[in-house]
């Protein structure tokens, strides 16, 4: 390095330091590191790396560019709220726990993206799976146990096929950089796959909607920022330009959707959500032009502002009110108007409307999409575009804060949530108004601009058409009502058809077990009784034990010695 | 909407809103005639009433696409609760 520490450093030691200390002395501190790291990455040029030998290979644990500083400074100011938003944690909440894998988890973000080398990714790859699991385990109760441990193994899957995919390069290629490596021979594919699991592609997304709802109000804010953006980070490194992407950001874009509109738990709506979000940035870098690429990183950027904002909203009225349901919620906006206000404004966000950030870098891949003539994913992703209005715009605020008065009277939540969402909405505003703020830290040169006329009333006109078909279902009493219940996903297939088969193939093996010892006794009885009858007490070889016969076969056999020993 | 309480927003300010709300959708609409798509676009967005048809449409198809989508999917709440 040769200029500032290597960015995940400062947060290493945070978190050793959070669980030394107590009470104000570790607020003070945990604000304090995201803080610093955000100083000391100012300072941070592009260029700058940190470079070691381990048994004849050159590893990088720090690489700067432009694209790894944007995310850098992305989890940096993410950090910094989510951290605000989890100060009033007590000792009752696990706080200790909580904060010191909170800051390695951020931490380990950090040195994900500022890894030069596949090993050293791999190494904080797995670090973000190890710390983050205990803001799942932190919120009590064997739910989220399990959910957490089905999370684990998920994750650690998804390091172990990026250790043999880096494994594999090196032996393609001889060569460890993490750059672009394409959908080409198996290392490729593995590190694909590896990247695939933690950007929740379709049918590997469901630890995401599984194990997000079921984090602690402050942990699911972490979580939703950093796992997903690193592995968007990881996709436009390595895979920029890969057309398969494409359909998969399509897919991605579309199906969550329809689960987010049939969804009761708002917190799971968001996790739909995300993909969903995730879905506009894979298409991106599937287009992989400067611009596309710009536009998905940026996207990223932004989301992990509103999509963290939402997740803050929705955690303070389960802070306050113990329930996320929407079955269970309404009528808040009477008890905690500033929390539903910021709500909205996160939702405004989401929604892409002109002014708000999301509006600035969805424009970017959707023109993307049409300069590279990919004219029939364009609608596809114009009523994507339009579902994330009906779920995250109009049902996460509608039915937490207004809808039928579920009779809740609470307050607002404390000081440090109000003031971590206000940050988010105020940066979701600052990027909205002045998109350029944004545009000066992406990857490539930025020529674009969104506010043109006819971009931002086409826009208006598609969300305002979309809220009026919620409207309209709404008020023809055929919107699908919000019921308490579970909806089947991806996560089915290892719950449910996955266990059911290792409960079949351990029943089988019992089975085959029970018989392999029944077959050998049915050979090993009679024997036994033959030998038994044989040998046994009264048995012909056993009837007497004279004991000069026994000191006539020891004579014989030292007899035998002897003469080997002549010989 | 959920099974429980009034509405917890008072009827008239719930009329007030959905009529300001109506009313910018007309000004959204009679507004796309003046502008015209410039530049590089999709031929969909020759339709001055594309993104009002497509956005209203979308939105009806997934909802009832949804509906349909529970009677696939969807179980009792307790369903994962023997593990």
């Amino acid at each position: 390095m040769t200029s500032g520490l290597p960015p995940f450093l400062l947060f290493f030691a945070g978190a050793a330091l959070a669980g030394a200390t107590r009470g104000a002395v570790r607020k003070a501190l945990l604000v304090l590191v995201p803080v610093l790291g955000a100083v000391n990455i100012a300072g941070v040029e592009a260029g700058d790396q940190l470079q070691m030998q381990l048994m004849g290979y050159v590893l990088q644990p720090v690489r700067v560019d432009e694209l790894s500083l944007l995310f850098g400074y992305l989890f940096h100011l993410a950090a910094f709220i989510a951290v605000v938003y989890s100060l009033h944690l007590k000792k009752g909440d696990g706080a200790t726990l909580q904060h010191v894998s909170a800051m390695v988890y951020a931490g380990s973000a950090l040195g994900a993206v500022f890894a030069g080398d596949v090993i050293s990714l791999f190494v904080f790859w797995e670090l973000l799976a190890v710390s983050s699991v205990f803001l799942v385990w932190s919120r009590s109760g064997a739910r989220a146990m399990r959910a957490g441990t089905r999370y684990l193994i998920v994750q650690v899957v998804s390091g172990v096929a990026l250790l043999a995919g880096a494994l594999a390069r090196v032996d393609e290629t001889g060569d460890l950089t993490f750059g672009y490596i394409g959908l080409e021979g198996l290392a490729g594919w593995l590190i694909f796959l590896a990247i695939g699991v933690k950007a929740a592609f379709p049918l590997l997304h469901g630890w995401l909607v599984d194990a997000y709802p079921e984090g602690t109000p402050t942990g699911t804010v972490f979580l939703s920022a950093f796992t997903t953006k690193v592995a968007i980070y990881a996709l436009a490194r390595a895979f920029p330009g890969t057309d398969v992407l494409v359909f998969v950001g399509a897919a991605m874009a579309c199906f969550p959707i329809f689960y987010a509109v049939i969804e009761n738990d708002l917190r799971r709506t968001l996790a739909y959500s995300m993909i969903n979000q995730i879905g506009f940035m894979v298409c991106g870098i599937g287009v992989g032009t400067a611009l596309a690429v710009n536009g998905a990183v940026a996207h990223a950027f932004n989301d992990v502002l509103f999509k963290g904002l939402l997740f803050m909203a929705m955690g303070a009225v389960m802070h306050m009110t113990g329930k996320t349901k929407a079955s269970d919620l309404g009528g808040l906006y009477k008890t905690m108007p500033v929390t539903a206000t910021l709500c909205i404004v996160g939702a405004l966000s989401i929604s892409a409307v002109p002014l708000f950030n999301g509006f600035v870098s969805k424009s970017m891949i959707m023109s993307a999409l049409i300069y590279e003539g990919h004219v029939w994913i364009w609608p596809v992703m114009i009523f994507a575009s339009a579902g994330v209005v009906e779920h995250a715009g109009i049902k996460i605020p509608f039915f937490a804060f207004f809808a039928n008065d579920s009779g809740i009277r609470t307050r607002e939540p404390p000081w440090n949530m109000i003031a971590a969402m206000s940050v988010g909405a105020a940066a979701c505003i600052a990027i909205g108004v002045w998109p350029e703020l944004l545009y000066g830290l992406l990857p490539h040169a930025v020529d674009y601009n969104p506010y043109d006329a006819p971009h931002v009333v086409t826009q208006l006109q598609l969300l305002a058409f979309a809220i009026c078909a919620v409207v309209a279902f709404q008020l023809w009493k055929v919107y699908p009502a919000e019921i308490p219940a579970v909806n089947l996903d991806a996560d089915w297939l290892y719950r449910r058809a996955g266990a059911r088969m290792v409960r079949r193939c351990g029943d089988a093996a019992a089975r085959a077990g029970l018989a392999l010892r029944e077959g050998a006794a049915a050979v090993a009885t009679p024997a036994y009784r033959a030998a038994f009858r044989a040998h046994a007490p009264h048995g012909p070889l056993a009837r007497s034990w004279p004991a000069g016969s026994m000191v006539l076969w020891v004579a014989v056999m030292l007899a035998a010695f002897l003469f080997f020993q002549f010989l | 909407m959920s099974g429980h309480g009034p509405n917890s927003v008072p009827r008239r300010w719930a009329r007030a809103i959905l009529g300001v709300f109506f009313g910018l959708c007309a000004a959204l609409v009679v507004a796309g005639f003046f502008v015209s798509p410039h530049g590089k676009h999709h031929a969909l967005e020759e339709y001055r009433l594309f993104y009002p048809v497509y956005g209203f449409v979308g939105i009806a198809v997934l909802i009832v696409a949804s509906k349909g989508l529970r009677r696939v999917v969807m179980r009792r709440e307790d369903y994962y609760d023997d593990e």
